[in-house]
């Protein structure tokens, strides 16, 4: 047991550095010239040449590689933060942290100020989903297995299918054409700003309603197929035959098996959550991290890019982590393999 | 010079004419008061009424005014480049301010004076003035050392490319490029080109004649800090104006607090909240129905339609010389050759591209960048689409099977795909075979001056000469198309210079047909640009570049 979490431990590790190497690879060799990109359009040719040749960019990728992971262990200072480069870039963490991702360029800060915020408003975000997502998804698609090819399974299907295929900024636009300009009921965007008019508990409703009417209906499928799958099974029908209740043998036999498979999906729906809901939170200018993620994307912010990715791979990687000993607990097979 | 308190020589010569009928009360207007007349007296020796200023009396004190706006990096004033500037000048202050109607008038300054010549400019500065942090007093060493500092080109200020002409030089540098030839610079022209007379006097002393000196000193970047921030502006930083940024969270949102003693009128709201809602239009629409903000400066015009549809709301439109245009690179193939850049213009039809690309919501363009807004505006015939001679020139520049490129632009706002979508059709039809390269605005700034063809926009500027300054002087900061044409320079130098408005207009006819023989653009469109605010708003105009003050207007209670 302790083995095998040790191993999965290591892969993750490795999983990790190889992530941070392809995303910084993938990064700094996006067209554009990587000291332009720090001082921004409109700086001279005079000043992008000295920065350049002062942070050394014509090193090997393998070298830079190392300078930036060096930066990211707290082992070396970030070149940027220079006096001599005056960028006028200060970190009151010091210049030496572990988890210092540099400074972003888009928004002339450390990037660790502005990514720890936005983080937590996507777990929040995330969080109420997921608090919405999982009770729906299992009674829509227990629902649906249990009575499966009766009028409660056929109306489910049909309502699950037109749901999951109306993309999000389709489904945002109705629920806020409804609630926000027909009725007036709730606040059109989620800035999470106080003061206003909405509270920003009201604020959460639609981004929140957008996430968990898309993927409760993607996950209630897969729920429905296991519970449908497992209904049929021997065991089940032993059970049934033996004179158990009714109940029992759902929530105590069924259900557990029935588990394993759309366990994997809402894991992998978590990940999602917190750093590819990029569309909801632009309609509703939700401050989260995948919003941020696009800004730096299309302003060419490198240490923001390269530190939100590297967020989204270490939440993947935690995901199928919990996953891998969710299983074991679900299914004794994988346990003793 | 004039002496103190009188007014420029010229003045009477454009009173003359005048009365004449030789030049128009617009005219009049914008010269007198570029020549030192206060806007009210121009307006009183022009028989207008002035434009209607804050109604104190009816006038609310006090609520919040929540406006939607980009929220990014704010540090370097002088620098700006994305809009900051919208919402700083309600805190920083400039010396001078052109109006919506165009006219400049003194902000910081009392006024100003020019001499005979146009060499030289003497700036007086307000003595009511106070920085907030300290009280103390604005002087002439604060407006010294923010000159100064924009006009070093270390500092990366555009302002450079509007004073190049009237106060820099060019000079060789210490350092040498690859090829081992010295590096050109820029710089003053002399120690004393910009000089302080006394406490609250500053001189320019220009080596060339330049009457647009008062509208550049409204230069987006020329604001004015306080030396003893060195060059960088934040919470805590000292300022003039009537706000003071207390929260600055980037990218979400922005608190201003009105200033109790501000030296000039209002302001009335007693805070400005600046909302940081991304660029969807969807989500700008949504905030404005839900009352979760009260305007919306720029409107993107793909949203216009709906935002005409929301009720308690009022849409503001201002005339604009703001623009978009195809630029060729000049010292590229096949852009090299004047005759490819002819045919590129001939085979647009304007109109069209007006209709399709722009929906209609501004006017034509006319290849040269001078629009009818600007006062040296000079009305010569325009191109009309002939696709047989755009072909004809294509085959007498060596290219009798047309022309292949890749024209880079900005992959938003979507108004200047639709734009460029337009003329590529009809480019077509003359065998200009342009194919869109769209790319993140980010990635379009690192090579908007190096790729060879690219389309560009450009904001408002009140004259037609400062944009001509800032894109196709040689070696100007921004001609990103490399033009350098010592005809144009010279006739750009000479317009610069003239008094008279008629002579100045000849000018700028000589220019602008440069432009359409020789010059390096496709410009088929000007756009109008529009805001929309509640309608409890009062005593709003809106700004053709969108630079409004928030001091002067209030909500009027519900």
């Amino acid at each position: 047991m302790l083995l095998y979490l040790l191993r999965q431990f290591s892969a993750v590790v490795f999983t990790l550095v190889a992530a941070s190497f392809i995303i910084f690879l993938l990064v700094e060799s996006s067209p554009g010239n990587v000291a332009r990109k720090t001082l921004g359009p409109f700086a001279t040719d005079a000043q992008v040449t000295i920065l350049y040749e002062r942070l050394n960019l014509d090193d090997p990728i393998i070298v830079r590689y190392g300078r930036w992971a060096g930066v990211l262990l707290g082992l070396n200072a970030d070149p940027l933060a220079d006096p001599e480069l005056e960028l006028n870039f200060e970190d009151s963490r010091g210049h030496k942290y572990i988890g210092n991702f540099g400074f972003s360029t888009m928004m002339k800060v450390p990037v660790a100020d502005v990514i720890g915020a936005r983080l937590v408003n996507s777990l929040w975000l995330a969080g109420l989903a997921v608090f919405c997502i999982v009770p729906l998804s299992l009674l829509i698609g227990t629902l649906g297995g249990l009575f499966a090819g009766r009028p409660i399974d056929r109306g489910l299907t049909i309502f699950s299918s037109v749901v999951a295929s109306v993309p999000e900024f389709a489904s945002a636009v109705i629920l806020m054409s409804i609630f926000v300009l027909w009725l007036g009921w709730l606040p059109g965007t989620s800035p999470l700003q106080q003061g206003g008019t909405w509270p920003i508990h009201l604020q959460y409703i639609l981004p929140v309603t957008v996430l968990t009417l898309y993927v409760t209906a993607y996950v209630s499928r897969f729920i429905r197929t296991s519970i449908k799958e497992v209904m049929a099974s021997a065991y089940i029908r032993t059970a049934i035959l033996k004179g158990l209740p009714w109940r029992r043998v759902v929530f105590v036999h069924a259900f557990r098996n029935a588990m394993i498979a759309p366990f994997t999906v809402i894991l992998l729906q978590i990940n999602w959550l917190i750093s590819g809901v990029v569309v909801t939170e632009v309609v509703f200018a939700y401050p989260g991290i995948g919003r941020l993620l696009l800004e730096a994307a299309l302003f060419g912010d490198i240490a923001l890019i390269e530190a939100a990715a590297l967020i989204a791979v270490c939440i993947a990687v935690s995901t199928q982590l919990i996953g891998d000993i969710g299983y074991m607990v679900l299914n004794p097979r994988i346990r003793f393999t | 010079m004039s002496k103190l308190g009188k007014h420029h020589p010229h003045i009477q010569v454009l009173q003359n004419d005048l009365e004449s009928g030789g030049i128009s009360r617009r005219d009049f207007l914008r010269t007198a008061t570029l020549l030192g007349v206060s806007a009210s007296a121009a307006y009183a020796m022009a028989g207008l009424a002035p434009q209607a200023m804050a109604r104190a009396e009816a006038a609310v004190k006090g609520g919040k005014l929540r406006v939607a706006s980009r929220l990014g990096d704010i540090s370097d004033p002088h620098t700006y480049s994305w809009g900051q500037q919208i919402f700083v000048r309600q805190c920083l202050e400039q010396l001078t301010l052109t109006g919506n109607d165009n006219v400049t008038r003194p902000q910081l300054l009392e006024k100003w004076e020019a001499s005979d010549d146009l060499k030289t400019w003497t700036l007086y500065l307000r003595k009511d003035v106070s920085w907030a942090r300290d009280g103390r007093p604005f002087t002439a060493d604060d407006v010294v050392w923010n000159l100064k500092r924009a006009l070093d080109p270390a500092t990366g200020s555009s302002t450079v490319g509007l004073f190049a002409g009237f106060i820099m030089e060019n000079y060789e540098t210490d350092e040498t490029d690859d090829s081992g030839a010295k590096k050109k610079g820029q710089r003053l022209w002399r120690d004393d080109a910009i000089t302080k007379l006394d406490d609250h006097t500053v001189v320019l002393n220009g080596k060339a004649p330049n009457l647009a000196i008062p509208e550049s000193l409204f230069h987006q970047q020329l604001f004015m800090m306080d030396p003893a921030d060195g060059g960088t502006f934040g919470i805590g930083s000292n300022f003039t104006g009537p706000y003071e940024i207390v929260e600055y969270e980037q990218g979400q949102r922005c608190l201003m607090q009105a200033r109790s003693d501000y030296w000039g009128d209002g302001p009335y709201m007693e805070a400005l909240e600046w909302v940081d809602l991304g660029d969807d239009p969807n989500a700008h629409l949504a905030a404005l129905a839900s009352n979760q903000i009260d305007g919306w400066p720029s409107v993107d015009n793909a949203a216009l339609p709906a935002v005409q549809k929301l009720s308690g709301m009022k849409v503001y439109e201002a005339l604009t010389a703001n623009t978009g245009a195809v630029r060729m690179r000049v010292d590229e193939p096949p852009f090299d050759d004047p005759r490819v850049r002819r045919a590129m213009r001939c085979a647009v039809d304007t109109t069209a591209v007006l209709q399709f690309g722009l929906g209609s919501l501004g006017y034509e363009g006319e290849h040269h960048f001078v629009s009818k807004v600007h006062p040296e505006y000079a009305q010569i015939p325009r191109i009309t689409r002939d696709v047989e001679k755009a072909k004809r020139l294509l085959e007498e520049a060596g290219h009798p099977d047309g022309i292949d490129a890749k024209l880079y632009l900005k992959s938003s706002p979507a108004w200047e795909s639709q734009v460029v979508q337009t003329m590529i059709e009809q480019w077509k039809e003359a065998g200009i075979r342009i194919e869109m390269n769209p790319v993140p605005a980010a990635q379009y700034w690192e090579v908007w001056k190096k790729v060879p063809l690219g389309f560009t926009d450009w904001n408002h500027r009140p004259l037609g000469i400062m944009l001509y300054g800032l894109c196709f002087r040689t070696n100007g900061s921004w001609n990103e198309s490399g033009y350098s044409n010592p005809e144009f320079d010279k006739a750009l130098l000479e317009a610069e210079g003239q008094l008279d408005v008629n002579k100045r207009r000849e000018t700028m006819a000589v220019l602008e047909q440069i432009m359409l023989d020789d010059g390096p653009v496709v410009q088929p469109v000007f756009r109008s640009i529009y805001g929309i605010y509640t309608d409890r708003l009062k005593n709003f105009t809106m700004h053709p570049t969108n630079y409004n003050y928030y001091k002067d207007v209030w909500l009027e209670a519900v």
